[in-house]
């Protein structure tokens, strides 16, 4: 399957998906119409789609303020920029997404933003601090790949709407216990129903959330692959990634989407011990896994050792 | 009656697939031409650097003529240059001239540590860098291009409709870019 076909899929699937969430949210909002009053469940799809809508513009400066990323001077880091510059010339964006620093030792990066001209890339400087320029240019490859395929895009209306369906769903259940006889008027089985209901809808919501982060991932890296026709490049960035144990110190569940590598890997890992089906709540496929899909499609094996090369952040001059 | 409905419905359904296909390679045409267009103006501001490069360099090397010329012709051949192609070997004329110019700067210290010159050395290799990727980037939109109008049905009406292949921009020698296969793990 070449990339182009992939990214067709996988705008199809999206747009699948979107309309999933929309149907979900309609049948949230008529189970509490059903087992509550049905004027309760109009103020709700309501109340849900104006929330949506302003979640959804307010949702750049959001991310933002959960990843405490930081806006860059004018003249700050400039060969970081160049290069951010480079990478979405290649991709062929019409304009270069602005980069913001993310103070934090582990090496992560991300991208957000609704649409290509307003989105920017966050990177740690742990990042910077590791990474040397070709692996460093992979990793901002990777997050500008999720631009270009809109997955920026499709993650915030995902997250948007997976929020907005279990606040509603919260509500609803909690009226539903809470609420005293007087609604209840579609009797017990509908109240079951309706129970049920209002139960699963979230974790729907959540798990078609995760699994649609988690097969951009692999789209992602083949994406930067192709951008910088350095397939070895990616493979040797995630390798680093993996053998860093570094986790992010402050790391938000509602953005470890957004990240190039999970910011929670290491508590995950310990859950899956446990629960053998957690590996469906993942935000992100495993590194290992992710390295064998450039490796096959690069028709390459990575070295054992990693290079030496100098980090990035010597010619940053950073600190 | 009804074998006259289907026809109709057949009729439909061409000029509906045939719309679709024409906004598809009117898309791609377009794709290609931006691509251009982004590699055009990073070649005009690599040529926008030469002069100040070079007058830089003759302040302190004056005699050193031949290398001036050479870099000056080749911007100038650059600047005329016609097609993708053309514009791909001006340019790497032009590559190897600054470079020939660099190596004279080398015997000058003091203005190899001029802070002017180390501007328009780093400006002249952040150029270079974008030149090459926005090629990356207008390769492979020619390539989708030209395989779309080589490609069945199109190959037979693309020239009439004026869809022509169009040139990457590779100097001569070079291959054209791969083609990434990928397959997900999961």
């Amino acid at each position: 399957m070449t990339l182009q076909q992939q990214i067709r899929r996988n705008r199809l699937r999206s747009t699948i998906v979107v309309f999933g969430f929309a149907l979900l949210l309609g049948v949230v909002a008529g189970l509490i119409g059903v087992a509550l009053d049905l004027r309760l469940g109009l103020v709700a799809l309501l109340g849900a789609g104006l929330y949506a809508i302003f979640a959804i513009i307010s949702s750049r400066s959001m991310v933002a303020r959960m990843t405490r990323a930081q806006q860059l001077g004018p003249d700050e880091l400039r060969p970081l920029r160049r290069l951010v510059e480079n990478v979405s010339i290649a991709a062929g964006l019409p304009a270069t997404p602005d980069v913001r620093l993310v103070d934090d030792a582990a090496p992560n990066a991300f991208a957000a933003g609704v649409r290509p001209r307003t989105s920017y890339i966050g990177v740690t400087t742990g990042l910077l601090r590791v990474m040397p320029k070709r692996e460093l240019e992979a990793v901002l490859g990777h997050e500008i790949s999720h631009i270009r395929n809109r997955d920026t895009y499709l993650m915030t209306m995902a997250t948007v709407f997976a929020g907005v369906i279990a606040l509603i769903a919260d509500i609803g259940f909690r009226m539903l216990l809470f609420g005293g006889g007087r609604s209840r008027r579609g009797g017990a089985l509908v109240a079951l129903l309706a129970v049920v209901g209002l139960v699963l809808a979230p974790y729907a919501a959540l798990l078609l959330r995760m699994s649609l982060s988690r097969r951009r991932e692999f789209l992602a890296d083949a994406g930067s692959a192709e951008l910088l026709n350095d397939p070895e490049a990616m493979g040797l960035a995630l390798r680093r990634l993996q053998l860093d144990t570094t986790t992010i110190a402050y790391a938000d569940t509602s953005v470890a989407h957004l990240w190039v590598e999970s910011p929670t890997s290491r508590v995950e890992s310990e859950r899956r011990g446990v629960l053998a089906l957690s590996s469906w709540f993942d935000t992100h496929p495993p590194l290992e896994q992710r390295i064998a899909a450039l490796e096959e499609s690069g028709g390459f094996r990575l070295p054992d050792r990693l290079s030496a090369d100098a980090p990035f952040s010597v010619e940053l001059g950073l600190a | 009656m009804l074998w006259l409905w289907i026809l109709v419905g057949l009729l439909v359904l061409l000029v509906l697939l045939g719309a679709l296909g024409y906004n598809r390679l009117v898309r791609l045409r377009n794709e290609a031409d931006t691509g251009w267009s982004n590699i055009d103006v990073q070649l005009q501001r690599r040529g926008d650097l030469i002069p100040n490069l070079v007058e830089a360099v003759r302040g302190y090397a004056a005699h050193e003529r031949r290398v001036f010329e050479e870099v000056t012709n080749a911007r100038a051949a650059l600047q005329r240059a016609g097609t993708p192609g053309q514009a791909a070997d001006a340019n790497e004329v032009l590559t190897s001239a600054i470079g020939r110019l660099f190596a004279v700067a080398e015997a000058y210290p003091e203005l190899k540590a001029s802070e002017n010159f180390l501007r328009l050395q780093d400006d002249l290799t952040d150029t270079e860098d974008k030149i090459s990727a926005a090629r990356r980037y207008y390769n492979s939109t020619v390539m989708h291009y030209n395989t779309a109008i080589q490609s069945l049905p199109w190959v037979f009406v693309a020239k009439a409709l004026g869809f022509r292949a169009k040139e990457f921009f590779s100097a001569e020698g070079d291959t054209a870019p791969p083609e990434v296969s990928f397959t997900p793990a999961t």
